[in-house]
């Protein structure tokens, strides 16, 4: 009688330790706690359509021999409605742009700040000083944007530079639209601007 | 201290509840396994790439390499010539870039895994969440968390409608990491007005731009053509046609 009681109470605290188990699964689970993850791409049971003879951007497709639905332009032929930045230096650019046609306003700022921060602060820093966390990984370091020799470039130049990059820093023409590099040029003239006040007033404080 | 009738109660019970819990985690497993929801799809990546080094700690915004979300249905994966826009002079003898490299040399483009994929009678297209400032974490969680990129969303026809029908609720807005457009980028150094220039000082107001300060300045569309314009979001559809055509 003493054996069998001794092995009722064991059965039922290892099955309460199991159900607590699965009970304690199911709240992680159902409360998005417990991340499932799987290599194998999902099921398909029924297809639908999911799938359709339609070419999609940047898909495999073995037709062409690279494997990529992505086409390069046919050779000797301009695309219609793409910007195409062609000056190939600097001299080239001043003369094709004598002034940045965009109007300095808080929206075009505002956008040159946004592109500045996406795609140049990884380098130049976010005050354009050339620190960004890219060169503290090894990345030649730029100069200082703010420096004087950069202050007098004109705005076509810096638009050169950013459209076919310098030396090592890549060009941004494939990633930026024509307006928004210029908004990045008026931004690059703002940061300068802020820094010659700022330079300006702690010489003036450091001088009384 | 039990009777043989309560003690057969008590097994009887216990099995029952064993077979309901076994039952039901069977019917879990296969019922919310990631092969069945694609929540947790998560494939291997022929180079091991970091969403985690590169945007949370390096800070690189999404749009660095997702570049063409604001303007294009398509939000593209980048082509290894972004890669080697740092990667020429960072990490060259890094044995985990060989792949990058190669890439670069044959010019032959990587073979990611896609992770995230719709039915292609679905039209989906990112410039609209974009321009309303809806954050890339609203549908693919906080990406630059993840070591490698996991479908945090089901992407089912019911998920798209319950953010539609309630922006509000599910909308996660634009945050600095994403590195999208809201048009306010200024508003905090707004004292600090440029000297050179036309002195034109536009504000933009609910995707409209509005003249401030003294001069009357009448906004042509052409002076920021190719800038887009953010909006704020207001109810998505929920028409047929908007997304089945
Ligand atoms: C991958 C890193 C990197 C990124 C991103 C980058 N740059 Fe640069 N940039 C450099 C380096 C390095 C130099 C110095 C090049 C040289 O040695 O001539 C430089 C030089 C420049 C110069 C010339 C400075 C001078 O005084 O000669 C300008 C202007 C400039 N960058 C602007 C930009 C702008 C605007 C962007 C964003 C669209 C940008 N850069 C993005 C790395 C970068
Ligand atoms: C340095 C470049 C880079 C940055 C910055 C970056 N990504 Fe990516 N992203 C990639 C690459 C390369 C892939 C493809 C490989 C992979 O899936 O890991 C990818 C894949 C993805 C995917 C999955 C695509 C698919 O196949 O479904 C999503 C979603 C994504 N990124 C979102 C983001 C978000 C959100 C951010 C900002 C927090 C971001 N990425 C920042 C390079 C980048
Ligand atoms: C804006 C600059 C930048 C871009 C663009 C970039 N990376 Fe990186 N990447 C870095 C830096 C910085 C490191 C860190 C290097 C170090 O610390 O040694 C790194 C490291 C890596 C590593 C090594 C990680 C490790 O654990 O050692 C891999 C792999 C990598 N990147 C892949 C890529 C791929 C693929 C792309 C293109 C989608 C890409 N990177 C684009 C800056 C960049
Ligand atoms: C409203 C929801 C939503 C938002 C916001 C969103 N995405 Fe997506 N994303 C999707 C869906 C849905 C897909 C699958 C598209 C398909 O298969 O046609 C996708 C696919 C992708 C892909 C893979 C494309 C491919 O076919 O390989 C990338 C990369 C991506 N998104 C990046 C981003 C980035 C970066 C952001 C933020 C700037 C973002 N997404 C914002 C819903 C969203
Ligand atoms: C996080 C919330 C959210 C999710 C998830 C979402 N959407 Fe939307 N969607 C919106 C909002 C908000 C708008 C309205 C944008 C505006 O104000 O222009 C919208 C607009 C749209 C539009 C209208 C575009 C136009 O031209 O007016 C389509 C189509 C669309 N979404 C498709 C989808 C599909 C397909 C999915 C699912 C794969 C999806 N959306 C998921 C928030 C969402
Ligand atoms: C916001 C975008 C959106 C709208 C609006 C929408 N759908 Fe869908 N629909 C989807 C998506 C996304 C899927 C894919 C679901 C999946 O992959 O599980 C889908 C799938 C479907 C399917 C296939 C389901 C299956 O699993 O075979 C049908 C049928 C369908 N939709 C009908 C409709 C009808 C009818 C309406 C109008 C009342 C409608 N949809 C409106 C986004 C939408």
């Amino acid at each position: 009688m003493g054996s069998m009681k001794k092995t009722v109470r064991f059965r039922t605290i290892f099955w309460s330790l199991v159900g607590i188990a699965f009970a304690i699964f199911w709240v992680l689970l159902l409360s998005g706690n417990i991340l499932w993850t799987s290599d194998t791409p999902p099921l398909q049971v029924i297809r639908d359509m999911d799938n359709q003879m339609r070419i999609a951007p940047q898909e495999e497709y073995p037709f062409f021999p690279d494997r990529s639905s992505d086409r390069p332009p046919l050779p000797y032929t301009v695309p219609r409605y793409a910007q195409v930045y062609t000056p190939e230096t600097v001299d080239e650019a001043l003369e094709k742009y004598p002034e940045n046609p965009l109007p300095v306003t808080e929206f075009v700022l505002a956008r040159g700040k946004n592109r500045f921060e996406t795609f140049c602060t990884p380098c130049h820093g976010v005050e354009g000083k050339g620190d960004g966390p890219v060169v503290k990984r090894g990345f030649p370091a730029p100069p200082d944007l703010n420096r004087d020799i950069t202050r007098g470039y004109p705005d076509a130049q810096i638009f050169h530079i950013i459209s076919r990059g310098q030396n090592v820093m890549p060009g941004y023409a494939n990633k930026l639209s024509e307006a928004d590099r210029w908004a990045v040029v008026h931004y690059v003239r703002w940061l300068q601007q802020r820094a010659a006040q700022t330079t300006e007033s702690s010489s003036m404080e450091a001088g009384e | 201290m039990f009777t043989k009738d309560i003690d057969a109660k008590i097994k009887r019970s216990i099995g029952l509840t064993l077979f309901v819990l076994v039952a039901s985690a069977v019917s879990a497993y296969f019922g919310l396994h990631p092969r069945v929801t694609d929540v947790g799809y998560r494939p291997t990546q022929p180079i091991p790439f970091s969403h985690k080094l590169h945007a949370d700690t390096l800070g690189i915004k999404c749009m660095y390499c997702h570049t063409g979300v604001e303007v294009s249905k398509h939000s593209p994966v980048p082509e290894t010539q972004t890669c080697m826009n740092c990667h020429i002079a960072v990490g060259i003898d890094n044995p985990k870039l060989a792949g990058v490299r190669e890439s670069w040399e044959q010019n032959k483009p990587i073979a990611w895994r896609q992770v995230h994929k719709l039915p292609e009678y679905v039209h989906f297209n990112h410039s609209v969440h974009i321009l309303a400032q809806i954050d890339c974490a609203s549908c693919h969680g906080e990406v630059e968390k993840m070591g490698v990129v996991t479908q945090m969303q089901p992407l089912t026809m019911g998920w798209c409608l319950n953010c539609h029908r309630n922006p509000e609720k599910y909308v996660v807005p634009a945050r600095p990491i994403s590195g999208i457009f809201t048009g306010t980028e200024m508003a905090a150094w707004g004292q600090s007005k440029p000297t050179w220039g036309s002195g034109r000082w536009l504000k933009v107001k609910d995707g409209k731009i509005e003249a401030i300060g003294k001069q009357e300045y009448q906004f042509v569309a052409a002076d920021v053509a190719g800038i887009v314009i953010p909006k704020k979001p207001s109810k998505g559809p929920e028409t047929c046609s908007a997304c089945h055509y």
